[in-house]
């Protein structure tokens, strides 16, 4: 199938999946940014704006690892139970559209609060120009990792009901958002801190805070850090990859 | 080449707790241009057969073709050839008819003018021009399942494979969904459709198939299904029947009874009996529902034989 149909029909995928919502339920949106708003709001009554930096990187990331795990996981479930995938499947629509399509349609959605919270840090000082790249791209791959482990979950589960699913989501969503150093700095697990590598979610977090000049590490970690990030989402696609099946056996 | 659609000993055996033949070498001919029904009980292997046939499900054995091509081998080339809509669809509840019909035209790959255009001529064939920017949530039901049938004019696929499209729908929206079925046999599209219910696949079929716990029993035109039973008419008698065992086909529905006849006089004879006995009757000739229930092997004869 030509890449440029390929291109066409992920577009039309993630459009077809978040524009209904941004034009009649722009609550989705609303409720995207409260997600990362109400931990941020919390740390602000209890530990004052001391912290308010690192809440900002946390609503940031969340804003979108929290709907990559959801795009893949309750997307694909609930695409099962409406049978839209069924009618997708007997398209000439490549399966790599409809996969990249699903999990780029929350990440539209999410753009309003990254664009907002983002704001917030630069207006803070907390952002400029020179690191905002580096940091777009974590971002961006902190998305594909969440993604990437919806999928993979939503594609090992495939005879989990659809409610089961939507739950497991939504609990995956806070467990990769909320325990680990996402909202916090990773200095505060003292010796645990190396955990925070293996999570894409505060892997991300720590990036964001060393391009942030908030974590003070060598290059050579900041590289291990970057390579582990890309280490893992690649091995979560190729997990998904190996078991998923476009047409069922 | 006149077929539409072939499967050559179409096998299919799921593999879970329990081994299930879901099809057990079905041999299916459509031709183009007709509205082939495929009609059996719950579980009988119809929805099992339209998915392979619509490459969402591989077969565990055969093979079947879509203009020549493959399902097995050739899943792509199938593909641009068929539209699904597939047993109880659910719409997306902010999702308006317009935009079914518009982006799956445009996934199709339709460009924009073009799907404007095909989802334009499928609102107007279902009849649902005028709610087209309504969202789906607002909907009756029959609107929703139209709306759906729409997505899969739009693609101006050759074969529509339609999995019980009027289940749960009411009578007015069901033959709503029938006229647009045949309007769109009328202008030469193929259209593949499963269902339970005998009234659809007597009014809409050109031909049929009774399938049933995966082997097909029948195939061919209404007449021709018909007449593979003997007994050509049938007589409803309320009440106690005394004579019951005089016949070799009757089945007995509480204080009713239905007697299966094979001639026209046989079934005046019977009528005038009943009435003699001061029972209520009535005579008819025998519906697909009577064929179906005596082929897939439900009818419960209380005669002689």
């Amino acid at each position: 199938m030509a890449i440029n149909k390929i291109l066409r029909d992920t577009l039309i995928i993630a459009w077809i999946k978040s524009y209904p919502d941004f034009r009649r339920n722009p609550l989705t949106i609303l409720l995207l940014a409260t997600v990362g708003a109400i931990p941020l709001f919390f740390m602000l009554i209890f530990s004052g704006s001391g912290l308010l930096i690192h809440g900002l990187i946390g609503a940031l990331i969340s804003s979108v690892a929290f709907t990559g795990v959801l795009a893949g996981i309750q997307d694909i479930s609930w695409d099962r139970y409406v049978k839209i995938r069924e009618m997708i499947v007997a398209m000439p629509v490549h399966p790599a559209s409809y996969a990249l399509g699903t999990a780029l349609a929350p990440l539209l959605l999410s753009v309003p609060s990254v664009i907002f919270f983002g704001g917030l840090l630069a207006s803070f000082g907390a952002l400029t120009l020179a690191t905002a790249a580096w940091i777009i791209v974590a971002v961006i791959l902190a998305w594909a990792s969440m993604s990437a482990i919806g999928f993979m979950i939503a594609t090992y589960l495939y005879k989990v009901s659809m409610m089961v699913l939507g739950n497991l989501s939504t609990l995956m969503g806070f467990l990769f958002v909320f325990i680990p150093p996402v909202f916090y700095s990773e200095t505060m697990l003292g010796n645990l801190s190396w955990i925070s590598i293996l999570i894409p979610t505060s892997n991300v977090a720590g990036l964001v805070r060393v391009y942030m000049g908030l974590l003070p590490l060598p290059t050579e970690t900041v590289i291990i850090r970057w390579l582990i990030l890309i280490i893992t989402t690649a091995v979560f696609i190729t997990l998904t990859s190996v078991k998923a099946r476009w047409r069922e056996p | 080449m006149n077929e539409a659609v072939k499967s050559t000993e179409l096998v299919k055996v799921y593999q879970s707790k329990e081994r299930v033949e879901a099809l057990k070498g079905v041999n299916i001919s459509v031709d183009k241009g007709e509205l082939f029904t495929l009609l059996g009980p719950n579980g009988a292997g119809k929805t099992t057969f339209l998915r392979i046939i619509s490459t969402q499900l591989m077969p565990s054995g055969g093979d079947a073709e879509v203009f020549g091509n493959s399902v097995v081998d050739e899943p792509e080339e199938v593909r641009k050839h068929i539209a699904v809509v597939p047993q109880d669809v659910v719409t997306y509840a902010n999702f308006t008819p317009w935009e079914y019909a518009y982006y799956f035209a445009r996934l199709r790959g339709l460009s924009k003018p073009d799907a404007r255009q095909a989802a334009e001529k499928a609102l107007k064939a279902v009849d649902l021009l005028e709610l087209k920017n309504r969202m789906c949530q607002t909907l009756s039901g029959g609107e929703k399942r139209r709306a759906i049938i729409a997505s899969a004019l739009s693609s101006d696929a050759d074969v529509l494979m339609l999995d019980e499209p009027t289940s749960g729908l009411d009578a007015v929206a069901r033959r709503g969904v029938w006229s647009t079925l045949r309007d769109m046999v009328d202008e030469g599209k193929t259209i593949l459709l499963t269902t339970h219910m005998m009234e659809e696949a007597e009014i809409v079929s050109d031909r049929l198939a009774i399938i049933n716990k995966g082997n097909l029993v029948a195939v061919g035109r209404l007449d021709e299904i018909k007449a593979l039973t003997k007994e050509k008419y049938r007589v409803v008698i309320e009440g106690k029947f005394e004579r019951m065992s005089d016949f070799a086909e009757v089945v007995k529905l509480g204080d009713r009874s239905i007697v299966y006849v094979k001639t026209q006089d046989e079934a005046l004879e019977l009528l005038k009996t009943t009435l003699k006995m001061n029972l209520r009757a009535e005579a008819a000739p025998v519906t697909l529902e009577d064929v179906f229930v005596k082929l897939v092997g439900g009818i419960n004869n209380h005669g002689n034989q």
